[in-house]
């Protein structure tokens, strides 16, 4: 019941996003997305493998359904999954990897769990900015543009958190 | 056993994510005509990139290729140059020169140093040419930049040699083209120095002046430049010693030129 309880909560979040994208762009400036987040507390027993597959397909499934480029999401994503698996111990220590705990903010705390999503946000944005800008805009553009948006998606992604493992 | 389990499962999580990634810069490519701009952009620099390192090293591995190329055309050139210079001296001295009986007094042979020492006193060099190449005992190690050394014994296929850098070997040696003459030899002080020995105390000797092999030796050939003055001390308050930069590097050597003298037992037969 609880594995079915986060799948549904992960395709709502999904949904979200796709609507924000169709229907709430905010500023050029500032992009907003909890994908990262939405990735990284995957069930911590899922490889890396698996885990790559499903943010390949979250990032196929939003470009689909969203006015963005096909491929754009899933070739930031996947990153953000590779990196799950090292960037867990170091956050949250090795105890949580051989007890193998479920990320959630009521367990680890605020700090390290904002922590985890600036790390993830920045990934994210990072390859996503850098494809989108497709070398035609200016390096500071570029820079202000990846800042705002991990600094406005970071603490909406922690709500994200929040609601997806409220325990 | 769990190492290689460890580093398996790594390989095939990064051939996952390589293969994931390029599917979606592929989709990224042909669903915008910027992002296909770019993105074939940077796959065309990084090929230009590749082929250049490729390219780079090919050159690379084919420079022993060209430094024998280039050893052969330098020593075409120093046999003529030779050629020249000798034909150039007895012009000076005859006044004038039959130039169909004139013929080069050495025989050049090329050949490539298979081993040389340099650490020692009394260092040796063993060339590729041996009996079967022409290379008789006596004859001149020499490059355009210096004499190397003298061949002491020969067998079929190889000659072992004494270097320049031992204090057994001494070079007829004069400074300038019409200058003193003195013999040059090494001092065991590093491998781009020797000393012209012998120069009496009322002969001044300026710093600066090229010395070359002088040429009356039945050995070396003449006028091959061998290094500058470097200035004079006085020794055992009897002679001048006059020190000698090297022009030849012993350090980068490889190529070298065999000078044997075809009259060279007939001349000495008659000084005796």
């Amino acid at each position: 019941m609880k594995k079915w309880h986060f799948t549904i909560l992960y395709l709502m979040m999904l949904a979200g996003q796709v609507i924000l994208c169709n229907y709430f762009g905010l500023s050029q400036y500032v992009l907003i997305s909890w994908l990262p987040v939405l990735i990284f507390m995957l069930p911590h027993r899922m490889g890396s493998v698996v885990s790559m597959i499903v943010a390949f397909a979250t990032g196929f499934v939003v470009d689909f359904f969203s006015t963005g480029m096909l491929g754009i999401t899933s070739l930031a994503l996947v990153p953000v999954a590779l990196s799950r698996r090292a960037l867990i111990p170091l956050v949250f220590g090795d105890e949580q990897v051989t007890r193998d705990d479920e990320l959630s903010i009521s367990r680890f705390g605020i700090f390290k769990m904002a922590l985890a999503t600036l790390v993830a946000c920045s990934i994210f944005f990072l390859v996503y900015i850098w494809a989108d800008s497709a070398g035609t805009v200016s390096f500071w553009r570029a820079a202000l543009r990846y800042l705002l948006s991990v600094l406005v998606s970071t603490p909406v992604s922690l709500y994200v958190a929040k609601l997806l493992r409220p325990e | 056993m769990a190492r290689n389990g460890k580093f398996y499962s790594g390989m095939a999580v990064a051939a996952v994510f390589i293969l994931l990634e390029i599917a979606a810069m592929s989709m990224l490519k042909s669903s915008s005509a910027l992002q296909d701009v770019w993105i074939n952009r940077a796959s065309h620099n990084a090929m230009a990139w590749s082929w250049g390192k490729v390219s780079r090293l090919q050159n690379y591995l084919s420079l022993q290729k060209e430094n024998e190329l280039l050893a052969g055309r330098n020593y075409e050139l120093f046999k003529e140059l030779q050629h020249y210079r000798e034909m150039e001296r007895e012009l000076q001295t005859m006044a004038k020169l039959d130039s169909i009986g004139f013929r080069s007094r050495f025989n050049y042979i090329p050949a490539e140093i298979t081993a040389m020492g340099t650490n020692s006193r009394h260092n040796y060099l063993i060339l590729d040419k041996g009996t079967e190449d022409g290379v008789k005992p006596n004859s001149a190690v020499i490059t355009p930049n210096g004499v190397v050394g003298m061949i002491y014994s020969v067998d079929p296929h190889y000659s072992y040699g004494i270097s320049l850098l031992n204090d057994r070997l001494s070079v007829s040696a004069r400074i300038g083209k019409e200058g003193l003459v003195a013999p040059m030899s090494w001092d065991g002080h590093g491998t781009d120095h020797a000393i012209l020995k012998d120069i009496p105390l009322h002969l001044t000797v300026a710093e600066g002046d090229t010395v070359r092999t002088s040429g009356l030796s039945t050995v070396y050939p003449a006028d091959i430049p061998l290094g500058i003055t470097m200035g004079s001390r006085l020794v055992d308050g009897a002679v001048n010693v006059v020190d000698v930069k090297l022009f030849i590097d012993f350090a980068s050597l490889r190529y070298v030129i065999i000078a044997e003298n075809p009259d060279r037992e007939t001349i000495e037969k008659m000084e005796q």
